[in-house]
């Protein structure tokens, strides 16, 4: 099936819905309306991506533009078909989510109106066949997910974290622009398939320097360390639904940005190129997970789980390209491939994640942590939901994000394979870091779904949860889609194969699944698994306690006592862990990177409690903001100041500009 | 000694039949959980001395543990202060069946208190006593004898003594 | 090797054989009161009731009440009337009803 007409059609459908929910948006008929349009589209959308997958690169089509703008062309490529399918699996979790997540109101039609256009822009984003097409749509999906984020705009945190994602993502448009622009001047054209046709055609050093101009630009958008810090500002004030479609699609956007630069128009470039993208990965999945066990918000802790995973992807693509460097082939299509497995197993978790939390955040009025808790009795369906999610983003088999990180982790462990020392070592040291991300990970999930779901409600407000009214089907969805991604990993991955035979070359399906459901990493000497029989397994092993205690019970009459608590008379709220208490010993371990500023209050000195409470706060120095963004706004600020006194208001002076620029335009075009 | 019929009713089995089970069961493997209900420690202080080499309950087979869940015999010290009953019947209710409780020292016989609005004044009315042991404290080897009676070695005799030197006939 | 498993193998095994054999630090512990009827009379009975500090002794009638269980062998019983109370070296004191505890004593000149 030719999936360019499948996608027009998606298109369509988010257009028509959006401008129903601009229309009628207030009413609920009419948000029932558009979100079901707009499921349509994502059903599609989701079916297109994946038979772009496995149909190879469609043909370019022209799409009309004018000469102001140029050819408007349009492609459905093999690498941005999983992109595709994630962002219609997305649509349609958000078009079952959305109508009782919403009140009907007027700003509610402008903002599902706003969220369907930028569900649009992000699939011509994916489409794009030439570079303008790509700049048009990526900036303007960059001005939708403001107006999406800036949907409560009183609220002062919102608009500062809704300018932080804007002021970045022009930033970041600069050095994009930059970089297609090197390539289309070198190359002689603006089609994408025929830059990468032509890549030989640009020199090493200009290669090198659009491929860090790109580097830099979709880093700001996915999110890399040190140009994540509008993540965490942005994510957690847009409404749930816009806060799971930027972590789980918008940053995606800038890693497929930095795949295409690296697998599809530079491929093969030096071993160092790759190697710094690893770094980056690794650095940003470390420092990623580390600020986000020392969040209090959910979404907050969220946004920077989002950028751990992020460093995964990248981790897994830089080692890629390093192995391409030495020649190993095999391993560059099987990172590539582990890397986007990855990406669709995120973007699933992570939006499911993103609903529940809105969902809690209208339950209990909170997002605070420390003000939950108990939410599993009295949410039975979303904190099952919300588990199994859980269970994804730890990577605990045998779901599907401890598929794509075994895959990743095989892909790194092979770095011997390159024949240099020093690059196994480093690629080690990658894999370490990432080893380290995936324990923190689990103990940072351990909290994130313990202190608001388990034990006893901190607050009224958690004890009066409940969760009737509330969306379920989104979630539900996303989480049968986790299961299934896992369980029908061996399908998901030979589709990816077949996707990696179109955007590298490499026959991958013999050597990644030899068996039907067995699992290989590229190499048959050195590991395998399989994840259907995994999950078959444990099943079965999770069988064996529940027959041996059904066989070896106690006949006659037992007597059933609570758990031998100690004989605590009762319980309180404030006996149970904290959500900062408990991830403290990270916050002694790695002071380092945090230095926290500690401040204590007390009334006298008298021994605590005796003339009033003590007052603790501590908090982590944000050394992004402080020592790499502030200085570049002072500098920036200065330059503004001594280039002022031009703009000085006299008509005379600009009329001697005038003039003057005159002058030496002549001059120029007689020299 | 309390003991669970089929029908999982709390009713006492004949008083002979538990005792050949008690005796059975812990005659030589005794798990012991001390509780203090507000005790001045000195029992403990004796209860401790029982684990020391000289008295060493070890070699009778009896042993200490902390967890309600795993002991047998639950020895209850103090005048059971009314602010720690719950915490005391939650540590009973934990034990499994079957189960005997002994009570120590005068304060929980009830000599050294009388109930007033802090304590109880002794043990009896808060679980199904087994086997009282006197003394302030009581010695370890009254301890000892007071947990062999509890077990079925040895005999109550006290009862047969009756604390009266013989009169001189008239 | 270690010189205090010298200095233990020299004083040989210390541990009491109780309850196989008597233990010979018995003797030295505080014991309840065993009263003397004969010298019991009412006066020193009520004397001896006021004088014990946890209530182990009470008037019934003509019956000195003892509550074994209630003892806490402080000896002032003794101090007060040595000729009625003696210290009665019994510490084998366990009962399995706290009514085998309660000892009835009849005062001299009462019939038993």
């Amino acid at each position: 099936m030719n999936p360019l007409p499948v996608m027009a059609g998606a298109a369509a459908a988010w257009g028509l819905a959006a401008l129903i929910a601009l229309t009628c948006g207030s009413t609920r008929a009419g948000i029932r309306a558009s979100c079901a349009v707009s499921g349509l589209g994502g059903a599609a959308a989701l079916a297109a991506g994946v038979s772009a997958l496995l149909s190879g690169n469609s043909r370019v089509v022209t799409a009309g533009g004018s000469v102001v703008v140029g050819t408007l062309q349009l492609q459905a490529t093999s690498l941005a078909g999983v992109f595709v399918a994630l962002l219609g699996l997305i649509a349609v979790a958000t078009a079952l989510y959305a109508p009782r997540y919403h009140e009907p109101g007027h700003t509610t039609g402008l903002y599902l109106g706003v969220f369907n256009l930028a569900v649009l822009a992000s699939l011509a984003v994916l489409v794009a066949g030439n570079v303008v097409t790509f700049l048009v749509a990526w900036e303007t999906m960059a001005l939708l997910c403001y107006l999406l984020i800036l949907r409560r705009p009183r609220r002062s945190e919102v608009a500062a974290g809704a300018f932080w994602f804007l002021a970045l993502s022009e930033v970041g448009f600069v050095a994009i622009i930059a970089a297609f622009v090197i390539l289309a001047a070198k190359t002689h054209t603006m089609q994408l398939d025929l830059i990468a046709a032509r890549a030989h055609l640009v020199s090493g050093d200009w290669r090198v320097a659009a491929y860090l101009l790109a580097l830099t630009g979709f880093g700001f958008k996915a999110g890399l360390v040190p140009l994540h810090v509008w993540l965490p500002e942005a994510h957690p004030v847009a409404p749930a639904d816009g806060s799971a479609f930027l972590s789980g699609l918008i940053t995606k956007l800038g890693v497929y940005g930095i795949a295409l630069f690296g697998f599809v128009l530079l491929p093969g470039g030096p071993a160092w190129r790759g190697i710094l993208t690893m770094a980056a990965g690794a650095v940003t999945a470390a420092i990623g997970i580390l600020y986000a066990l020392n969040e209090r918000d959910i979404k907050r802790f969220l946004a920077f789980s989002t950028i751990e995973n992020i460093g995964i992807i990248v981790t897994a693509f830089g080692a890629a390209m390093t192995f391409l460097a030495y020649g190993q082939r095999l391993l560059w299509a099987f990172l590539l491939l582990a890397g986007l497995y990855h990406v669709a197993n995120h973007g699933t978790y992570k939006t499911l994640l993103f609903q529940e939390a809105g969902v809690i955040e209208h339950v209990t009025g909170t997002r605070d942590f420390d003000r939950l808790g108990g939410l599993a009795h009295r949410m039975p369906r979303s904190s099952v939901i919300t588990f199994l999610g859980t269970l994804g983003i730890a990577a605990l088999p045998p779901l599907n994000g401890f598929v794509s990180e075994w895959l990743i982790f095989q892909g790194l462990f092979q770095g011997f394979r390159t024949g240099s020392h020093l690059v196994a070592i480093l690629i080690v040291l990658a894999a370490g870091t990432l080893g380290l991300t995936g324990g923190l990970a689990v103990y940072a999930f351990v909290r994130g779904y313990g202190i608001p779901f388990l034990g006893m409600p901190r607050t009224r407000q958690a004890a009066a949860a409940s969760e009737s009214r509330q969306p379920q089907a989104g979630p539900a969805l996303l989480a049968a889609a986790c299961v299934a991604l896992a369980v029908g990993a061996p399908v998901m991955l030979a589709g990816l194969a077949r996707a990696m035979r179109t955007v590298t070359g490499v026959t991958l399906r013999p050597v990644l699944l030899p068996g039907n459901l067995t699992v290989i990493p590229a190499h048959t000497n050195f590991s395998g698994f399989s994840p259907t029989w995994l999950t078959v397994f444990l099943l079965a092993v999770s069988a064996v306690p529940v027959l041996i205690y059904l066989a070896g019970r106690p006949r006659g009459g037992s007597r059933i006592e609570p758990v031998w608590d100690g004989g605590i008379v009762e319980f309180k709220p404030r006996m149970q862990y904290s959500a900062m208490t408990f991830s403290a010993p990270t916050r002694v371990m790695f002071d380092a990177l945090y230095r926290p500023s500690v401040s204590v209050h007390r009334a006298s000195d008298d021994p605590a409690g005796s003339s009033g409470p003590v007052h603790y706060e501590s908090e982590a120095t944000p050394i992004f903001e402080r020592y790499l963004y502030r200085p570049v706004i002072r500098a920036f600020e200065w330059l503004a100041d001594v280039v002022r006194p031009i703009q000085s208001g006299d008509v005379n002076l600009y009329l001697f500009y005038v003039f003057a620029a005159v002058l030496v335009a002549y001059l120029i075009a007689a020299l | 000694m309390t003991s669970q019929s089929a029908t999982g009713l709390n009713v006492p089995a004949t008083s002979e039949e538990l005792r050949r089970t008690v005796a059975r069961m812990f005659g030589r493997s005794l798990h012991i959980r001390t509780l203090d209900t507000g005790s001045c420690a000195s029992c403990e202080q004796e209860i401790r001395l029982l684990a020391a080499p000289h008295y060493d309950l070890h070699r009778l087979g009896f042993f200490f543990t902390p967890a309600p869940r795993h002991a047998d015999l639950l020895m209850v010290t103090g005048p059971m202060v009314r602010a720690f009953e719950t915490a005391a019947r939650k540590t009973y209710d934990a034990m499994p069946d079957p189960k005997v409780v002994v009570a120590t020292g005068a304060c929980a016989l009830g000599g050294v208190y009388q109930p007033d609005p802090f304590t109880h004044g002794g043990v009896g009315g808060t679980f199904p006593v087994d086997v009282w042991i006197p003394g302030c404290p009581p010695s370890p080897l009254a301890l000892l004898q007071g947990l062999l009676v509890a077990v079925g070695r040895l005999a109550d005799q006290v009862k047969d003594l009756d604390f009266a030197l013989n009169r001189t006939p008239r | 090797m270690p010189l205090w498993t010298l200095r233990g193998l020299r004083r040989g095994v210390v541990t009491t054989r109780y309850p196989a054999r008597p233990d010979p630090s018995a003797v030295l512990l505080p014991t309840p009161p065993v009263f003397r009827p004969d010298a019991l009379t009412s006066d020193l009975a009520d004397r001896l009731v006021a004088v014990c500090p946890s209530r182990a002794l009470g008037r019934d009638g003509d019956v000195l009440v003892f509550d074994v269980g209630a003892c806490t062998a402080c000896g002032r019983c003794r101090a007060e009337a040595p000729q009625a109370a003696e210290d009665s070296g019994e510490f084998e004191l366990a009962a399995t009803a706290r009514e085998h505890l309660i000892k009835r004593i009849a005062l001299d000149g009462s019939p038993r």
